[in-house]
């Protein structure tokens, strides 16, 4: 008894633990301060509950009816302090890149979408007033970006340059966040990590050795800018003999037990049908030999 | 290889005669007998027309144990059917007298166990209408079609083996059939094939017979292998066995040797044969069941006590299951009641008696119907992963009323054949007595 | 986002829910051709005071079944529905080129059975009907207990299809292992052959054959719709939505990122919530994943991750732990 009590305690303890753990989320000042590029209404909010349902209602449950997940820690009901004493910028972040248990959702939800979920978890904060960004049209590029890219077969390197043009004029992007990514069946393969643009607007990827492309060796890479605030969806796709050629066969060319009957073990063919061929052959002879009984009762009587 | 040589002994033969052909044609007793067996088999069939209207959910089968009564009747029927090979087929070969006068009685009850064998199967299946698959996609790997290969196979080489040895009797009997069964002595005429008793004849028939013989013994030995491998073949604990093959073969000849005794029994004293199937007949089935018992025994302890002693957790969870769990009571009973008592009191003379002997064959193939059971189902209840999230009933297996029902329509089915055939037809080959008949004589003065 | 919507409860009747999806999927599968015809209908109207101006010869554009984009003269359209044969033939042929491959991270899985429900909803299952279920696990009385998805594994050396009587279950060139219930005569020795029991049976009538009655179609090898009464049903792999380069059902379905699936020929898995795609051989190096049975050599093409620092407590002692009954009594 005294040991289970313990054991609870101790278990409550842990608990308790984890509960203050997750009340410290720290998230960097700057993205805490990101705000909304657009104003929250009612469309967004729609938008918002929709993508909440689909993606966060298993965790989370119904917003003010507290049926969330018994998780640890525990995931908080969107209408608690715990999550509207978050800023617009937290919770984007919050979102965008999860923790532990929560997924991330930066490549499942577009930042247009990240926001609609903070507009709609905001409808149950009454005194919630928002403050939409300003300067985040300021911020953004306004003219058009312009990527090149080399591959240097010798270090099996991708090489990137990025410029913009603005007023007519040709200027490095620099400090522009990049990634270069493989095209895979279900989605993109990022090699090499993210990285930033030089002074000069360049940047350099090291495309691994074993890199599988198709059965001569083809991959389809694009290099693009993950800031899309700032710069869009400015991308620029390629196809290029940068990965190992995979001609791998079909799984089921081998002859094999579990295969067709045309790509049975010979073996197995050849035992079978002999066997069978054998034993009925060997019993239409004696069919044959019956008949020859009958015959030469026919035959004396006559 | 005598031939017979027609009147030498020919008092004896006139008697044999009309002492085998006398039970022959339909009397009261068999229309009655019939008659009941058609109503139950009436009531079975509904039985399988609700599984075909409902699917076979109406069984106590499920995705667990999607294996239970039907394959474990399967597997029982072709045991049994394996004794018309083991009495003609081997101790024949081997040159053994004392097997002429019980040799037919033991292919009627392979004849009839092989054809109903392969219904039961079909009664297992949840798409019946499709059986034509099996022969238009068959796949040479699967056991499946090695097993509906050999039991074809198989079912014609003892319908053969009944019919060729009886091409003489026929001819025999058709000249003294009673007046009543014209019809009959019509259908022995058909059959018979103009069988004259001539020299060339009898040349061609012990031919036949010979590499019948000869060709029986393989497919026999296929077809129960090929039956077992049908468990062991799959990964699983209880069936992931390399003895399988032979443990399964003696385990049919004792089951086959206690039908076979059985139905001898019953044809001595129903037909009144006790001249031709004498108590030393019993003694020797007797004997031979001990032999095949013994053995069955040796594989026994080899199946059980080798995974025993090593208690991988698979094989421990399965044998725990049998030797103290949920079916130590089945698993006992059946080693105990079917296989080593009736092997220890077998020993003994005068428990080869007829009515001793009988009894303890029921024993034996009662047992030998429930060790198939325990064979098919514990192993389907202890899969590798855990059982969950599934209804409670579909833990365990319980075989329901209409399984039931199904599996008691196969065996009347079975009686039905063996009635019929021993009906219309002697059930002592007169022909081969005829030609041994001072061996034959004597053993009847002994008795008498 | 239309691959969420089928994943998550929406409405209170799940029997009107799946029918409506089968709807869906039904317009989905065949949207091609209708989009079409659809769109030859609409331009056939437009175009019948344009012919009486100029004439015949004006061509559209229609997309073909091996997604190539060709010219056909508009008088020469014909409205086509994928028949039963063309369905059997794509689904017996498999997608060339590709090995699919599925790893689950057993230290992510919360036990939610979104899989379990996606699954269910896609292919017309009973609520105890599993192509994918998870599973209480505990591997002994001392070490911990964890929660485990359990589809098929789709094997390469599949006992399963080995001891097929007819050719109804069978592997094809991508790896996936199909049933196809037109074929399947129920003798269910691939459910006996199956050391994962990954298979299940209709034992009656399937959940939707009154919907099916009433709305007959074609029957689809690799979405096994309609299902078939004495017949098997197994998991598939979503063979229908990697068609369409999508993830399977019970990936996309699952909150927690615990499936990733992939093709290995690639060597790159996507993960089915957070939809990252890394590299299959790096994700079971680092994490040290394994195959489940290895010792059967089935060589099975779904990997596990461990349950190591697991991110979900197991609460209660699972039912399910085999041995040491006395143990527990």
């Amino acid at each position: 008894m005294i040991r289970f009590f313990i054991i609870i305690l101790s278990s409550l303890l842990i608990f308790s633990q984890g509960r203050a753990q997750s009340d410290q989320w720290p998230v960097p000042e700057d993205e805490a301060e990101r705000l909304s590029p657009f104003a929250f209404n009612d469309s967004t909010r729609e938008a918002g509950q929709e993508l909440y349902d689909l993606n966060c209602a298993s965790c989370h449950g119904d917003p003010g009816e507290g049926n969330y997940a018994n998780l640890d820690p525990l995931p908080a009901d969107p209408v608690s302090p715990t999550i509207q004493n978050n800023s617009d910028g937290a919770l984007y972040h919050k979102i965008t890149e999860g923790r532990g248990q929560m997924p991330a959702f930066q490549n499942v939800l577009t930042p247009e979408e990240r926001w609609f979920v903070v507009s709609y978890l905001r409808s149950y904060n009454d005194g919630y007033v928002q403050e939409v960004a300003k300067e985040v049209i300021k911020k953004g590029y306004k003219g058009l970006i312009r990527i090149m890219m080399d591959y240097d077969a010798g270090q099996n390197r991708m090489i990137s340059k990025i410029t913009g043009i603005q007023d007519n004029e040709e200027e490095p992007i620099s400090n522009a966040r990049v990634r270069l990514t493989a095209k895979r069946y279900f989605g993109d393969l990022t090699l090499d990590g993210e990285k930033e643009t030089d002074s000069i607007g360049m940047v350099a990827f090291t495309i691994p050795e074993d890199l599988p492309g198709d059965s001569t060796g083809n991959v389809h890479f694009r290099i693009a800018l993950t800031e899309q605030e700032l710069y869009g969806s400015a991308k620029k796709d390629t196809v290029l003999k940068a990965g190992s050629p995979v001609m791998a066969p079909p799984l089921n060319k081998e002859r094999a037990m579990w295969n067709t009957v045309w790509k049975a073990p010979v073996w197995l063919l050849i035992s079978y049908l002999g066997a069978v061929l054998l034993i009925w052959g060997t019993i239409f002879f004696i069919i044959l030999q019956i008949r020859e009984i009958f015959l030469i009762g026919k035959r004396k009587e006559s | 290889m005598a031939l017979a040589t027609p009147n030498t002994n020919h008092q004896f033969e006139e008697k044999a005669a009309s002492d085998i052909m006398q039970p022959v044609g339909l009397n009261i007793k068999f229309h009655a007998w019939m008659g009941l067996l058609t109503l139950v088999l009436m009531a079975c069939l509904y039985a399988y027309y609700t599984q075909l209207r409902d699917g076979l959910s109406v069984t106590g089968l499920r995705d667990y144990v999607n294996w239970g009564m039907y394959i474990a009747n399967f597997v029982f029927f072709v045991a049994a059917s394996l004794i018309g090979m083991l009495i003609s087929g081997v101790l024949g070969l081997l040159g053994f007298q004392w097997i002429k006068p019980i040799a037919r009685i033991a292919e009627i009850i392979a004849v009839a166990f092989a054809a109903v064998a392969g219904l039961v199967i079909v009664s297992d299946m949840g798409r019946p209408d499709r059986l034509p698959f099996v022969f238009l996609y068959g796949r040479v790997q699967s056991p499946i079609l090695w097993d509906v290969t050999v039991v074809t196979t198989y079912l014609v080489l003892s319908l053969m083996l009944y019919y060729v040895p009886l091409l003489p009797d026929l001819a025999i009997g058709k000249t003294r059939m009673n007046q009543s069964h014209g019809w009959l002595a019509k259908i022995y005429d058909i059959l018979s094939l103009n069988w004259k008793h001539y020299p060339e004849q009898y040349n061609i028939l012990h031919k036949a017979v010979r590499i019948l013989l000869i060709l029986i013994v393989p497919t026999a030995f296929a077809i129960h292998t090929v039956t077992s491998w049908l468990f062991a073949v799959n990964p699983r604990a209880g069936w992931d066995s390399t003895i399988f093959g032979p443990y399964f073969l003696t385990g049919a000849f004792v089951a086959g040797c206690a039908a076979l005794i059985i139905a001898m029994y019953f044809f001595r004293s129903n037909y009144k044969l006790h001249r031709y199937i004498t108590p030393e007949h019993f003694d020797k089935m007797g004997k031979l069941l001990v032999l095949t018992s013994i053995i069955y025994l040796y594989f026994n302890i080899n199946e059980f006590l080798v995974p025993g002693y090593k208690l991988k957790e698979a094989d421990a969870i399965h044998l725990h299951e049998l030797f103290s769990g949920h079916y130590a009571p089945l698993f006992w009973g059946t080693q105990i009641l079917g296989l080593i008592l009736p092997l220890i009191l077998l020993l003994f003379k005068p428990m080869r008696k007829p009515l001793p002997v009988l009894i303890i064959s029921f024993f034996v193939l009662a047992g030998a119907w429930a060790k198939r059971y325990i064979i098919v189902v514990p192993t389907m209840e202890h899969p590798y992963l855990p059982k969950q999230y599934v209804p409670d009933e579909w833990m365990l297996y319980q075989p329901t009323l209409t399984e039931t029902a199904i599996t008691v329509g196969s065996i009347v089915l079975v009686l039905m054949i063996i009635t019929i055939l021993a009906k219309l037809f002697p059930v002592i080959p007169i022909w081969e007595i005829e030609e041994k008949p001072n061996q034959t004589s004597n053993q009847t003065n002994e008795t008498s | 986002m239309n691959e969420k919507s089928q994943s998550t409860p929406e409405g209170n009747d799940p029997q009107k829910e799946a029918r409506n999806k089968s709807r869906r999927d039904f317009l989905r599968r065949f949207g091609l051709a209708g989009a079409a015809a659809a769109a030859g209908g609409a331009a056939l109207y437009s175009g019948y005071q344009y012919e009486k101006a100029k004439g015949k010869s004006e061509m559209v554009r229609v997309l073909t079944d091996d997604n190539r984009l060709v010219m056909v003269p508009r008088d020469q359209i014909q409205e086509s529905k994928p028949d039963q044969a063309f369905l059997q033939k794509r689904g017996r042929k498999g997608l060339k080129g590709h090995r699919w491959v599925m790893v689950i991270d057993l230290s992510k899985c919360r036990n939610a059975r979104q899989c379990v429900k996606a699954c269910q909803k896609a292919h017309h299952l009973r609520p105890h009907e599993y192509h994918i279920t998870t599973l209480e696990m505990q591997d002994g009385p001392n070490t911990a207990p964890y929660f485990m998805p359990k589809p098929c594994q789709h094997c390469d050396n599949p006992p399963c299809v080995s001891v097929c009587p007819v050719d109804a279950t069978f592997k094809r060139q991508d790896g996936i292992v199909l049933i196809d219930n037109e074929r399947c005569i129920g003798c269910r020795f691939c459910m006996s052959a199956c050391p994962y029991s990954a298979r299940m049976f209709q034992w009656q009538e399937p959940f939707m054959a009154e919907d099916y009655e009433e709305n007959p179609q074609p029957y689809d090898v690799e979405l096994n719709i309609p299902q078939a009464k004495g017949t098997i049903s197994k998991c598939l792999f979503s063979a229908d939505r990697l068609r369409e380069a999508e993830l399977p059902y019970c990936v996309s379905a699952c909150p927690n990122g615990v499936f990733y699936f992939g093709d290995e020929n690639e060597d790159a898995v996507t993960n089915g919530t957070t939809k990252e795609t890394v590299r299959l051989s790096a994700l079971l190096k680092q994490n040290a994943g394994y195959r489940l049975m290895e010792e059967l050599g089935t060589k099975p093409r779904v990997y596990y991750l461990p349950p190591k620092n697991r991110l979900f407590d197991f609460d209660d002692q699972p039912s399910s732990y085999k041995g040491d009954n006395e143990e527990k009594a």
